[in-house]
């Protein structure tokens, strides 16, 4: 994972200097390694070789006939046009190597092989302001402004599927491509019937907290520029976000319709890809409030317990093994470091004891 | 054997009265259930507005001291006003209940308190009915509830056993208040957990500047104003600079975010400048 936001660093050490020092690595046992993800801008392209402009310099990456090259659909090289973002996931050259690995498959001249390649992938997910002629106004939560998505007619009847109601007030999640007249939709990023935005199933008051949240992980993103200079602020949209302080959350956010605990930016957070193996350990980069309200399942592989319990930005939710198309992939998440001595222990049992008989294990 | 009954009734009546009046007074209702949707469809306005009424801490408080008094006056007096004030206490309950579980499927009754957060079930109206039909009984018994006490029947408590049966049988309160005895000290309301209950920041401070924890750094912050204020789970963190043996420090408090008996923790660090000089 790339570094963290400053400030998280340090909260990691104060943290640690007054509950005692957290434990180094909380992911699953027997959790596969994350992918070594490229994010960038294409410099060159060719069919056999990409070179992908990235924070870290330049980045050369093989292309076979089994790369898959997304542009709003399946496409060849053609698509790969210079100064197109691409987010691209290396094949996967199998365990083998220590630590349970992963290592990139490499082609003789030394060039990681890739294995997809997503080119101007972007994602609305909203409440819907107004409904023109082939095009929606979606407000996608305090920190992310507003934007207008063109729906063409060829992907009109898709989003119809999952979104019967393009109406106010409703909620949308439609998978984009960038263009230089805004995000235009592709298809739909979930398998529920969108509802009313303000139609939250929120869980009792007095809910427990499982140690371990299970629901759907989901990505977002892709509209703005922050990732063409190598994903500085990679990492998670969290949908329990503290308001007070320095923690960075949105004010007026709703509770989510998982049980959460309250976090800050600079967090981290363990997310396991229950699809797929991988886990790796995240850094809260901004409120999930959007996520908050969607109470859909993920059926990517079998279908997930209810709620978005965790947003991920392209690429670590590519690094995680998630597909950007389709959209979502089942996951445990353990929002807090995997240590009982650092809980309250003077009249917090009440509060508490539903929450540690919770699911504490992966 | 039908004056017996009769007297019975009026015990049944003030211990009923008495019990919703202390789980009134002792037992919160949950203060997050204000959703005025079923199923997605808004409730209208007028039943929302009568519902958040009868969910507020001073309404349930009024009602609870209410039935304590009717609850008392029973046992004290064989007036027919207490006795009809009674049977249209119970009546109005009863409609109140059978209203609730057709259009508030997703609130609760409240009868006892916060004991009683969960939909009405139908066991709940029939047992508001059972009471007001033991109401209307208990017009002609001749007796106040201590006259009852002093001089008890055989068959008085075998009727009244019975009843008190009865009514555990149909009251889904008391798996409710079994749980909450099952858990260790929770006085009062079921508690939101720490780790999602939404604590003001003022809060915090308060907590923070009467804990001994800042009595014990309190000298040596050098700023009122925190580098940094963050919160993971249970936990506040509130980050102070300090100066010790004239090296630049930090004061990390560790604030606890529960609803009471909140614990306070502090350690002395390293200036974090220092610290990554140093590294």
């Amino acid at each position: 994972m790339p570094p963290p936001p400053p400030r998280g660093a340090s909260r990691r050490r104060r943290r640690a200097a007054v509950l005692g020092t957290p434990p180094g690595d909380d992911r699953p046992e027997r959790a596969r390694r994350p992918l070594d993800v490229v994010t960038g801008l294409v410099l060159d392209a060719s069919p056999h070789l990409l070179v992908v402009g990235t924070a870290g310099g330049e980045a050369r990456l093989a292309i076979s006939e089994a790369t898959t090259v997304w542009h709003g659909g399946r496409g060849g090289t053609a698509l790969l046009r210079p100064g197109r973002r691409v987010v691209v996931r290396p094949r996967d050259a199998g365990p083998g190597t220590a630590d349970d690995g992963w290592t990139a498959a490499r082609v003789p001249g030394g060039a990681r092989a890739a294995d997809r390649i997503w080119v101007d992938i972007a994602r609305v997910t909203g409440t819907i302001l107004a409904c023109g002629k082939g095009a929606v106004d979606v407000d996608m939560g305090p920190h992310r402004g507003r934007t207008r998505v063109e729906i063409p007619p060829r992907s009109l009847e898709r989003v119809l599927v999952r979104h019967p109601r393009l109406e106010p007030g409703y909620l949308i999640d439609v998978i984009c491509v960038r263009s230089p007249d805004g995000p235009r939709a592709v298809l739909p990023g979930t398998s529920q019937p969108g509802h009313r935005a303000d139609d939250l199933a929120a869980p009792e008051h007095s809910a427990p907290v499982p140690a371990v949240l299970r629901g759907t992980a989901t990505w977002f993103g892709g509209l703005d520029d922050r990732g063409d200079a190598g994903d500085v602020a990679d990492g998670a949209a969290y949908p329990a976000v503290d308001a007070e302080g320095d923690a960075g959350g949105c004010g007026n956010a709703p509770s989510g319709c998982v049980a959460f605990p309250f976090l800050s930016l600079g967090s981290e957070i363990t997310v396991h890809n229950e699809c797929d193996g991988r886990g790796a350990r995240v850094p809260v980069v901004e409120c999930g409030c959007v996520a908050a309200r969607y109470c859909d399942r993920c059926v990517e592989c079998d279908a997930s317990p209810r709620g978005r319990i965790v947003e991920l930005t392209p690429a670590a939710f590519a690094r995680l093994g998630g597909d950007l198309v389709s959209g979502c992939f089942t996951a445990a998440v353990r929002p807090l470091p995997e240590n009982s001595g650092d809980r309250p222990v003077v009249g917090e049992q009440c509060a508490l004891s539903g929450a540690s008989k919770g699911a504490a294990s992966w | 054997m039908v004056t017996a009954f009769q007297n019975t009734q009026v015990l049944l009546l003030a211990s009923v009265l008495l019990a919703a009046c202390l789980a009134k007074l002792a037992v919160r209702e949950p203060v997050a259930n204000t959703s005025h949707r079923v199923h997605g469809v808004p409730v209208p306005a007028g039943l929302a507005r009568l519902t958040a009424l009868r969910g507020s801490r001073r309404m349930a408080v009024g009602l609870g001291l209410g039935e304590g008094v009717l609850g008392l006056a029973l046992l004290m007096t064989s007036h027919l006003s207490v006795r009809l004030a009674t049977t249209v206490a119970f009546a109005a309950a009863t409609w109140l209940v059978g209203e609730l579980r057709v259009h508030r499927p997703d609130a609760g009754c409240g009868c006892f308190g916060g004991l009683s957060a969960r939909r009405v079930e139908r066991r709940s109206v029939l047992r508001a009915m059972l009471f007001t039909a033991a109401a209307v009984a208990a017009l002609g018994a001749p007796l106040a509830g201590l006259d009852v006490l002093r001089d008890v029947q055989a068959q008085v408590w075998l009727v009244f056993a019975v009843e008190l049966a009865l009514f555990a049988a149909l009251s889904p309160e008391l798996p409710a208040l079994l749980e909450r005895s099952s858990l260790p000290r929770c006085p009062g309301r079921a508690s939101t957990p720490c780790e999602r209950r939404r604590s003001p920041i003022e809060e915090t401070y308060a907590t923070l500047r009467g804990s001994a924890a800042w009595a014990e750094h309190e000298n040596v912050i050098v700023s009122a104003v925190p580098l940094d204020v963050w919160r993971e789970g249970c936990w506040r963190f509130v980050v102070f600079p300090a100066r010790r043996d004239g090296r630049d420090m930090e004061v990390v408090f560790a604030v606890s975010t529960a609803e009471r008996d909140r614990t306070v923790r502090a350690a002395l660090t390293a200036d974090t400048k220092d610290l990554s000089a140093v590294l």
